[in-house]
């Protein structure tokens, strides 16, 4: 780890007066697993498709390899795989025909990936495009992203129309990429994928990265769930600093603690308590704590 | 760009395969008439002189245009022939990159490790092999059926600048659908537009020549750059009528290609 391979800086798009993208400033290294949140509509595909050079940006620029990826991107697309959010193919093709006509515009293809991700995800290869359904279209997909061997898999929306079983299955084949050395972006609104594989993550807030920090600092610092019992309801209790949302029920306490550890162990401390659970928060308090604020 | 080209053709075929079977049609049904035609001697050339002197001009006739299998066959030439094969690759000009954008299969094509310059002109040049294959075909099956039907020896110089002048505004007109495509939003009906353009042009042409009121007209519409009427002792190839129509339908493509390096495609 270490090289930049994907590096924007403050890359803007706006559509008239609508705002796509703002400013936004990201980093992703060589071999990294790095997560992009957001719900639908913050920028999410924005940003890909302006990086990917299918619209052009307002302000700012993208590097993907070390080229500028609005410019020379025809030059690294070779390394890259991609997944959109939306799967559209040419009719009048079976599956396998669309698998080798894509792979017909790279170098490195490993024609062999073909059948045995096929047998990975139980595609039928010789059914017709226009009669796959949208789940096996979204495996179509995410088999052509895979066959020239990329250096830089970005993923959008990648599990949408996967069962569960094929979604572990995907999961499987994402590790395994990554475990050769693939970096991987992977977009989504579904915060336990994201936990699941990423290392390090954005969130995106209509169109402006609002954070950008490991997967586990982002759980660990930021905020703690805590619910206390106590043996009578306290009157007048002078909550810790940085507490929030507050909410009683009879003498049980429930609130969120933003601030030092050590400061809610010595508060804890002081109150008669007959119990006490401090909770790491899941992904998605931390991402509603952003989107609340 | 090998790969992309021959998809392009194979997804064009049905469409060249159609028009081209209605345009070689029309040409050996046009040219079989002329025996007929010709056998009506002197009712023809009464035919010709009732219909008012405007008209004919108009429809880029004389009295002497009917008199000859060429002057009958380039009448049919200018007005239908030239206007179908001219519908038909302004079309597919087009539509030849929006339909990309249209079906949403664009987002495929421009994420592969090949630039939009060449996506353009790998498209360009599958478009342009379409158009001159209806083009060579259309005047081989010509050839062919005046060699048949032809009893008296053929001006083949003037076959020849007939068809020339014909291909260069076909390929004007080709030029033109790919340049609008390159304004208008991807989902419009193209086919609609295209009538309008070509029907329209003629339709001006016409009335240009009609009239000195109206031979302004003329200058606004490319059909005024190629001269169909064989019939004419002047008749000679437009060398200033066919440079401009290439050079319009050059700068046109040039155009075009600045548009699609810097456009949105988007959902």
């Amino acid at each position: 780890m270490g090289e930049v391979i994907l590096e924007t800086k403050n890359l803007t798009k706006y559509y008239g007066k609508s705002k796509g993208i703002e400013n936004v400033n990201l980093e992703i290294k060589r071999g990294e697993v790095f997560g992009f949140i957001g719900p639908n509509g913050s920028g999410k595909s924005t940003f890909i498709r302006t990086v990917l050079g299918l619209i052009l940006p307002t302000k700012g620029n993208a590097q993907l390899f070390g080229v500028d990826a609005l410019k020379k991107g025809s030059q690294v697309r070779e390394k890259i795989g991609y997944v959109p959010s939306e799967i559209n193919y040419y009719s009048g093709m079976n599956a396998e025909e669309l698998l080798r006509y894509s792979a017909s515009f790279y170098k490195n293809v490993d024609l062999k990936k073909i059948d045995k991700l096929a047998e990975h995800f139980e595609l039928n290869l010789k059914k017709d495009i226009e009669d796959l359904s949208f789940g096996n279209k979204r495996k179509v997909a995410l088999i052509q992203s895979v066959l020239h061997n990329p250096e830089l898999l970005i993923l959008d929306e990648p599990t949408g129309g996967l069962d569960p079983l094929m979604q572990n299955r995907f999961f499987e084949l994402l590790r395994e990429e990554h475990d050769e050395g693939t970096a991987i972006f992977f977009s989504s609104h579904i915060l336990s994928e994201i936990q699941r594989i990423c290392q390090r993550a954005a969130i995106i807030k209509n169109g402006e990265i609002v954070k950008e920090e490991n997967i586990q600092d982002l759980m660990k610092k930021q905020m703690k769930n805590c619910r206390l019992v106590f043996k009578e309801k306290p009157e007048n209790l002078k909550l810790p600093k940085n507490a929030q949302d507050e909410n009683w029920v009879d003498n049980k306490l429930s609130f969120e603690y933003v601030g030092p550890v050590s400061d809610l162990m010595q508060w804890i401390a002081e109150q008669d308590l007959l119990d006490v659970t401090i909770e790491e928060p899941t992904l998605e308090n931390i991402f509603m704590n952003y989107y609340e604020r | 760009m090998k790969t992309l080209y021959t998809k392009e053709l194979k997804r064009s075929r049905k469409s060249f395969f159609i028009w081209t079977a209605i345009v070689l049609g029309f040409t050996v049904m046009v040219l079989s008439l002329y025996p007929f035609m010709e056998g009506m001697g002197d009712d023809l050339s009464n035919m010709m002189r009732n219909i008012p002197d405007e008209l004919r001009k108009a429809m880029g006739m004389d009295e002497q245009t009917w008199g000859s299998i060429l002057g009958f066959y380039s009448t049919y030439f200018g007005i239908y022939i030239v206007l179908l094969t001219g519908i038909y690759t302004m079309s597919t000009g087009a539509t030849i990159l929006s339909k990309e954008e249209k079906e949403k299969t664009a987002e495929f094509l421009l994420t592969r490790p090949i630039s939009r310059n060449s996506i353009f002109s790998t498209k360009i040049i599958s478009l342009f092999s379409l158009t001159l294959g209806i083009i060579i075909l259309q005047v081989v099956v010509a050839a062919i059926s005046f060699s048949v039907a032809a009893e008296t020896a053929l001006d083949w110089g003037n076959f020849a600048t007939m068809h020339i002048h014909g291909a260069v505004l076909i390929i004007f007109f080709t030029a033109l659908g790919v340049l609008l495509s390159m304004f208008l939003n991807p989902k419009t009906n193209f086919m609609g537009l295209v009538f309008g353009i070509i029907f329209g042009s003629y339709f001006l042409n016409a009335m240009s020549k009609a009239t000195e009121a109206t031979e302004w007209m003329g200058y606004i519409s490319p059909f005024n750059y190629a001269d169909f009427n064989v019939g004419d002792p002047n008749y000679s190839l437009s060398i200033l009528g066919v440079i401009t129509l290439l050079v319009l339908a050059v700068v046109a493509v040039l155009f075009a290609r600045y548009r699609y390096e810097r456009r949105d495609v988007d959902d």
